[in-house]
Formats: structure tokens, C-alpha cells, sequence
């Protein structure tokens, strides 16, 4: 409780308005300001002044522009970057309270990158997915157990673990990149665009790795995507970045009832949310936001009194 | 690394930007060979206001140029001083005498013409080079320069096609590096802590991936470049056109009338007998 | 007669050891000029390797079988001489995925010359030629940027301009936008939509994302080396069971069209697009208002 007390005392001290507000939330941004290159004629805010909260045990997705500064926020999230100005809390803790021991802060706080399948190293599949978690100083068989564990979670097979991980697919090695983090066990899993340049199945499969990963450890987390598709079908919470600011958070239900903001600012808002806008402006009207075809049918179903019979 | 740039190319409107780089580098030549024929005082006292003439035409800030300097400072003192000491002059009485270690007023003087040719030489080379003309223009020229030699069966051609592909990519690698970095940090990777032995073990995660990635875009390169119709030098045409301007003719001029100086005051020196003063 | 043609053509390669990896088995295309045809498979169905055959620039044609001939020229015959690799690379230009791994000068007009280049295109063409190519991909303002500054779509546009430079029959895009940010996906695509119906080029272009084959004349569905669909985009996406198979996602909207009718609403095609969709439910909509 008094960690919930402090937190409030930091948030009143920052006279932050908090967008997307828990009562407990797992990461909160506060009045959080990144500048890029200060000083230079590069100069250029990245993050302006953002509170934000991330929702704990939520499956949240941030969506934006290249440019927006939603990967920059990711790398807040785990001390990759320091803030210019503003705090960054983790479990109501700033993290940088002892910058010394940022590196703690790293496992807490998982971060697979953008194609992260370029930092593989190893020689084997397992010894790359246990890089982590040998940095952590943890025992043979726990890192073992780990490994196999987060292998799982991605669909790897076991034939693959002692290959190198150079001689897999694309797809193959985007896994065992993001095992890799998620074997370090963290409290926060966050992916920069985990399903970037990847086909339909490869997307599917890494989504529903990553879907699966939080309804079974409970684990908070971050995905940053272009494709408000999978975003749409994927996340609980969405948070809209435009222009370094948060535009809009919320449940995605929230979000995606206000698709002609998202357009405004040049997203791509899901095709069938798309469908839904055209047809409205014809006088079609449905009493929620549709964003993923399975909503979309029933929707349609009961629009023209479709019985079950019908057939799949 | 955001606004990360390569060579010190300053942009600006000046005369020397806008010479033909192969003058430019004609030029660099001749400026060191002048500073090295420098034999008395006003040979160097013409040194020195060369330099300050180059950079106030330049339009180079004062504060950029140090920088160049500023690299190399710890040799010029080094070298100075190590003048100050090794200089002996048997007839003449030492300044200072104390034990074994004999000052002599032409050490001193020596020491001060090492460092005016080493500034000289810095400031020379970096106005005529690297701060006025682009690391791609400069490849062009050497390029140019050097093409008497293909005859001879030097890769001239290949040298400058790797030289452009390196500028190109260099931007990239290192962007690159930092990338990787940062995700190997994200795996708990520690660059910054520990024996110099595990620090530079520490570099292996980071060097595989870049080695793995830089073999992977050379490899696209290649294929892009095939695609493109690459086939080596022969045949090939340039978009830039290097033409020599009257500009280019009088600074060379003025570059010869400045080394004939140096060369005159020298003879003259050597008459009069003129080492440090008159 | 077609432009590309290509008979039976087989394609496997060889690791190091072990018996050689089938790639392509018994292809049977033919692409005429002006044609917009898009190529979708997942990743690993032979989508890519075919690309490079048609210019060449696969690396090792031992287990190379059937014919592909393109404008007459004669791919894979044991005569082919180094002009007519080049008239081929001429005719077929190429974008690939990783807009950082193809350019190669430094600033932006140099590298749009470097195919004109070495063709040894001589002025005042040669400026012309580059000029006119970042005009036509909307670049020129950047012609003395570094290529390392631009954003991802602007990169693969200023890539599209060395192409055109070289003034090809046929532009190939091997997944040119799968490595882009939903605006630069959508520079590029607007920009090959251009080239086909403006400049009359003929665009082949290797995705897997089903909204940029929706826009085709012509798509071709490839699975495990084979031809598994070819056909007008209406047609390949009623064939949705199929698709599934191959690893391919019909797009969200014709998705929902099919299967209202499967559950027995009468809807009248195209489902193609967003827009089409839209058309087809009004009109039910109305009829059903009467």
C-alpha cells in the first residue's frame, strides 16, 4: 500500500495528467521528454513531455508513425535510453533511482528489438536463448529449464535447438531472437515490431506466441506495430502515438470506435473498420466498432438476419 | 548517433570549396612540399601568414580548425620538446645548462619551426581537403589523378568503386552497431564494467552479428549491382564531370608564386647568411 | 508473342552436401508487355528465386531445367553471351527488400546514374535520364541528399529511380515493401501503379501482402515451387481454402464477403477492395429495404 501511496505523491508532484490512468499500474511514464542529439543541428524531440501508464498483466499495443516516437519510448521502458527530463516507473520504482543498477532493470524489463534475428551470435540455437539468462548469473538447469520453456512459447521444435542459428529461416531466427528475451523471464515483455517483413503464417504464428506468452505468465506485455490488423486483433489496451505525444489510450474497443481520428492522422486503420466508416456514411449503422472480420460477421450476420444454418 | 557525419566536410561558399578537387589536391602536395623547403625565419614567417591567408579564404570557423589541431597536439609537444633537448650546437653558448641537459637558443628556434610546419601542414591539408571538399569528391579526384596508372594495370577503377561504397556505407554500419549493441544490452551484455580481457570478450556478440550483417548486404549489393549493370570500369560514364575553371589556374599560380617565394627567401637566406633573424 | 516466357522451368540448389533443395518445379508462365502481375506465395514458396532467374542473378544455375525466355533472349542456353546478359538486365530492372542494401554512391542523382553509368550512357543524356527518373518517383528534391538520411520509402523510391534510369520493359519488385512502414509501403506501391499505367512498364511484383495484390490485373499464387493459381484477383480470391493452404490470408473484407455468402447472403463481386466490398453491401442492404 504504501508503494501505491508513493506513487501518488510522485505522480501529484509532477502534476502530470496521467493519459489511459491505473490504480496499480505496472509502468508509468511521467512527463517523460526525450531529445535526440542536443546541441547539435540535429536536434530533434523525440518524446514530449508523455504520462502514460501501461496496464499490468494487459496486453498493450502502441501504435504510430515511423517518427512518432514509439520506439524510443520502448527503449525508455527498459533504460536502454534515458530521459531527458521526466521519470519512468516500474512498479511505482524509478528505475533510475540507482543508475548503477540499470542492468537489473534490463531483466525485469524484456526488450526484443526491431528484426532482432541480427544479434544472434551463437553457435547453437540454445546457447543463443540462453545468452540471457547466463548473464543473469543463473544455474545450469534452471537456465536449461528456461530455455526450453521460451522455445516452447515460440513454437520452436526441438530438432532445431542445436543448429546454428545462421542456418535457419527468417521466420525461424525472429523466434529464437524473441525466446531469447523471453527467457530472461521478465516481469515486462516488450517487442518493437516482432512481425515486421514476416507472411501472413509467420505473423500469425509470432502473434499468437506472443498472445499466448501473457494469458499463461501473466507477464505485461508492449508490442509496437505498424499493422493495426494484428494490433486490432491481438492487443487488450492500444496507445496511439503521433507527433512525440500520446494521441489516445485505451481498451481497444475504445480506440477503434474513434477510427476517423486515427485516419486523420494518416494510420491505417483496419480494413473492415474501414468498411464499417464507408457504409455509415450510406446510412448503415452497427452498434459497435468492428475491427476484426470474426466481429465483423456477426455484426453483418444479424444486420441481414443470417441464420446459423447458413453453413461456415 | 543520430547525427552521426563522415569526414569534417563544413559546408560553406568559399573560394577553396569551389576549386576542382584534383586542384585541391595538387594543391595539398605542393602546400606540404613548401612547408618542408622552409629553411629560414621568413621563409616560415611566409608560412604562417599562408596558413591564416587559406583560412580566412576558407571561411572555415577558427573554432572547427583547432579541432583538427587539437588531435594532434600531444605530438607536436612531443616532438618539440624532444628538438629543445637533441639540438647541440658546439660553438655556441647554452641558455641554460643544468647536469647533462643543455638548452641551446637554436633548439629553441628549431622546436618553434617544427611547430609551425606540423600547424602549417595540418592547417594546409585539412583546408584544402578534408574540410572544403566532400570525402566523394575527393575519391573522384584521386581517382582522376590516378587513372595514368590503369595503364600500368592498376586497379584504379575497383579502388575508387570501393572507396564510394565504403563512404556509403559507413553511415550504416555504424548505425548498425549501435543497434546491436543495445539489444545484446537488453539481454544483460555489459560493455562498460570488468577486466580489459572481459570487456573485449564482451564484443564477441557484438562482432558476430556485424561481421554476419555485413557479409549479408555485401552479398545484396553485389546482386543489386549485377542487376544494375555493373560490369567494372570499362565502358562506364560519369554523371560528375570534373572541368578544370580559370579559378582552378589561378590558385595554382598563386600556389606555385608562394612556393617560388618560399624558395626565393631561402636562396637569399643562404646569401645573407639568415637563419632564425636577420 | 509474350515477353517473358517461361517453360518448365525447374529450379534446386545445393547446400554445401546432401542431395540438391527443389525450388522451382515445372513453372509455366507467360507475362506479356504492359501487364500487372503480382506474385504471392509465403516466405520460402519460390517466389524470389524466380524473380532472379528471369535476370540472371542467382548464383548457381547447375540444377537450372526448361526455358525462359525473355524479349527473345534465351536465359538459361549454355550460348549466352555477355551482351545479352546485359540487354537482359536492361530490359528487366530490379528492386529488392532491403533498401539499404542497394544503393551505392553517396548522394542521391549518383546513384540514380549508376545504371546509366555503366551502360555508358554519354551526356546530356545521361543528366536527362537521371533528372526525368526523380521526377517520375517525385525525388527530386533530395538529388543532393544522402541516401543514408531518407526515410524507408524514400530510400526504395530513389532505388525505383536507378531502375527506370536504365529505361526497362519490366520492373520487378521482390517484396520492395516488406521491409517498409505503412507510409513507405504506400509511396512505393503508388509509385509501380505509375510506372504500369502511365509508363506502360511492366510490373511483376513479389509480395505477400494481399492488399497490394487486390490492385493487380493479374495474380499468381505459388506454393512449394508450382504455379497453385493464376487469374484475375477475383479470381484467385475465391479459391479461399486454396489460399489458406498456401499460407496466404484473404484480405479482411473479401474475408467477410465470403463468408456472409457461404451463410447464404447474395452478394454480387468484386470483393477485391475495401471500396468493392462496400458497393456489394449496400446494395444488398438496399435491396433487402426494398
Amino acid at each position: 500500500m504504501s508503494k501505491k501511496k508513493k506513487l501518488m505523491a510522485e505522480t501529484e508532484l509532477a502534476s502530470a495528467e496521467i493519459i489511459h490512468p491505473a490504480e496499480d499500474p505496472k509502468l508509468r511514464l511521467l512527463n517523460v521528454s526525450y531529445i535526440y542529439s542536443k546541441g547539435t543541428p540535429f536536434e530533434m524531440k523525440a518524446l514530449d513531455s508523455v504520462s502514460l501508464d501501461i496496464h499490468r498483466g494487459k496486453l498493450t499495443g502502441i501504435i504510430g508513425h515511423t517518427g512518432s516516437g514509439k520506439s524510443t519510448m520502448v527503449q525508455l521502458f527498459n533504460g536502454l535510453t534515458t530521459p531527458t527530463s521526466g521519470k519512468v516507473l516500474l512498479d511505482g520504482e524509478d528505475i533510475w533511482a540507482k543508475p548503477k543498477e540499470i542492468g537489473k532493470i534490463r531483466f525485469r524489463v524484456g526488450l526484443v528489438m526491431q528484426y532482432p534475428e541480427y544479434q544472434l551470435f551463437e553457435e547453437t540455437v540454445s546457447a543463443d536463448i540462453a545468452f540471457g539468462p547466463k548473464n543473469m548469473g543463473l544455474s545450469g538447469e534452471e537456465i536449461i529449464e528456461r530455455v526450453n520453456e521460451a522455445a516452447s512459447f515460440v513454437g520452436l521444435p526441438q530438432n532445431l535447438m542445436d543448429q546454428s542459428p545462421f542456418d535457419l529461416s527468417g521466420g525461424q531466427k525472429r523466434r529464437v531472437a524473441i525466446a531469447g528475451i523471453m527467457a530472461m523471464r521478465p516481469e515486462v515483455l516488450v517487442l518493437d515490431e516482432p512481425a515486421a517483413g514476416l507472411d501472413p503464417q509467420g505473423r500469425r504464428a509470432i502473434f499468437s506466441g506472443i498472445k499466448r506468452y501473457n494469458r499463461e505468465t501473466g507477464c505485461t506485455v508492449i508490442i509496437v506495430s505498424h499493422s493495426m490488423e494484428d494490433m486490432a486483433e491481438f492487443c487488450d489496451d492500444v496507445v496511439v502515438m503521433a507527433h512525440s505525444k500520446v494521441l489516445m489510450a485505451g481498451s481497444r474497443d475504445e480506440i477503434f470506435s474513434h477510427a476517423e481520428k486515427l485516419e486523420e492522422v494518416g494510420l491505417d486503420i483496419p480494413q473492415i473498420t474501414r468498411l464499417a466508416l464507408m457504409l455509415e456514411k450510406e446510412g448503415i449503422t452497427f452498434p459497435e466498432s468492428l475491427y476484426t472480420v470474426g466481429y465483423a460477421t456477426e455484426a453483418f450476420a444479424a444486420l441481414f438476419d443470417l441464420g446459423e444454418g447458413g453453413g461456415v | 548517433m543520430k547525427g552521426f557525419a563522415l569526414g569534417q566536410y563544413y559546408p560553406a561558399d568559399s573560394v577553396i570549396h569551389r576549386l576542382d578537387p584534383r586542384m585541391k589536391v595538387i594543391a595539398a602536395i605542393l602546400y606540404i612540399v613548401a612547408s618542408f623547403l622552409c629553411k629560414n625565419f621568413f621563409a616560415f614567417v611566409l608560412l604562417v601568414v599562408s596558413a591564416l591567408f587559406l583560412t580566412l579564404v576558407s571561411k572555415i570557423p577558427l573554432k572547427i580548425l583547432l579541432r583538427s589541431i587539437r588531435a594532434l597536439i600531444f605530438i607536436m609537444i612531443f616532438t618539440a620538446v624532444i628538438n629543445i633537448f637533441w639540438f647541440t650546437e658546439p660553438d655556441a653558448e647554452p641558455l641554460l645548462a643544468w647536469k647533462f641537459i643543455k638548452i641551446y637558443r637554436g633548439g629553441l628556434f628549431n622546436a618553434l619551426f617544427i611547430l609551425v610546419r606540423i600547424l602549417a601542414m595540418v592547417i594546409g591539408t585539412s583546408i584544402f581537403l578534408t574540410y572544403t571538399t566532400s570525402p566523394i569528391a575527393l575519391t573522384d579526384a584521386i581517382e582522376h589523378l590516378l587513372r595514368p596508372l590503369a595503364k600500368i594495370k592498376v586497379p584504379v577503377h575497383e579502388f575508387a568503386m570501393m572507396m564510394t561504397i565504403a563512404l556509403r556505407f559507413i553511415p550504416t554500419i555504424v548505425e548498425e552497431t549501435d543497434k546491436i549493441m543495445s539489444a545484446q544490452k537488453a539481454r544483460g551484455a555489459d560493455f562498460t564494467t570488468g577486466s580489459l580481457m572481459s570487456r573485449a570478450k564482451a564484443l564477441i556478440p557484438v562482432i558476430i552479428p556485424l561481421f554476419a550483417s555485413a557479409f549479408r548486404r555485401a552479398g545484396e549489393l553485389a546482386t543489386a549491382m549485377e542487376c544494375r549493370c555493373y560490369h567494372g570500369g570499362e565502358g562506364r560514364t560519369k554523371l560528375r564531370i570534373l572541368r578544370y575553371h580559370v579559378r582552378d589556374f589561378v590558385a595554382l599560380f598563386v600556389i606555385f608564386l608562394f612556393v617560388g617565394g618560399i624558395i626565393a627567401i631561402n636562396i637569399f637566406g643562404a646569401k645573407y647568411g639568415w637563419v632564425y633573424t636577420m | 508473342m509474350p515477353l517473358i516466357d517461361i517453360k518448365n522451368l525447374s529450379y534446386a540448389y545445393r547446400e554445401e552436401e546432401g542431395e540438391p533443395i527443389s525450388v522451382l518445379k515445372g513453372i509455366d508462365l507467360s507475362i506479356n508487355e504492359g501487364e500487372y502481375v503480382v506474385i504471392l506465395g509465403h516466405n520460402g514458396s519460390g517466389k524470389s528465386t524466380l524473380a532472379k532467374l528471369m535476370n540472371m542473378v542467382v548464383d548457381d544455375y547447375e540444377f537450372a531445367q526448361g526455358q525462359i525466355l525473355v524479349d527473345g533472349i534465351d536465359v538459361l542456353s549454355e550460348e549466352i553471351t555477355d551482351d545479352d546478359v546485359l540487354n537482359l538486365r536492361k530490359t528487366v530492372g530490379m528492386v529488392f527488400q532491403n533498401p539499404d542494401n542497394q544503393l551505392v554512391a553517396t548522394i542521391v542523382e549518383e546513384d540514380v546514374a549508376f545504371g546509366p553509368e555503366n551502360l555508358g550512357i554519354p551526356h546530356p543524356e545521361l543528366r536527362e535520364r537521371v533528372d526525368r527518373a526523380l521526377e517520375t518517383v517525385g525525388m527530386s528534391r533530395y538529388a543532393h541528399h544522402e541516401p543514408h538520411r531518407l526515410s524507408g520509402g524514400q530510400k526504395q523510391r530513389v532505388a525505383i529511380a536507378g531502375i527506370i534510369a536504365m529505361m526497362p520493359r519490366v520492373m520487378i519488385f521482390d517484396e520492395s515493401t516488406a521491409m517498409l512502414d505503412p507510409i513507405g509501403r504506400r509511396e512505393v506501391i503508388e509509385t509501380l501503379e505509375m510506372l504500369n499505367r502511365e509508363k506502360g512498364i511492366t510490373v511483376i511484383s513479389i509480395t505477400h501482402y494481399m492488399d497490394e495484390a487486390a490492385r493487380a490485373d493479374r495474380v499468381i499464387v505459388l506454393d512449394d515451387g508450382k504455379i497453385l493459381l493464376d487469374g484475375t484477383p477475383a479470381e484467385v480470391f475465391a479459391h479461399k481454402e486454396k489460399l489458406r493452404a498456401a499460407g496466404l490470408e484473404l484480405p479482411q473484407c473479401t474475408a467477410l464477403c465470403y463468408e456472409l455468402m457461404a451463410k447464404g447472403l447474395k452478394l454480387e463481386g468484386p470483393f477485391n477492395t475495401p471500396e468493392q466490398c462496400a458497393e456489394a453491401l449496400t446494395r444488398a442492404y438496399r435491396r433487402r429495404e426494398g
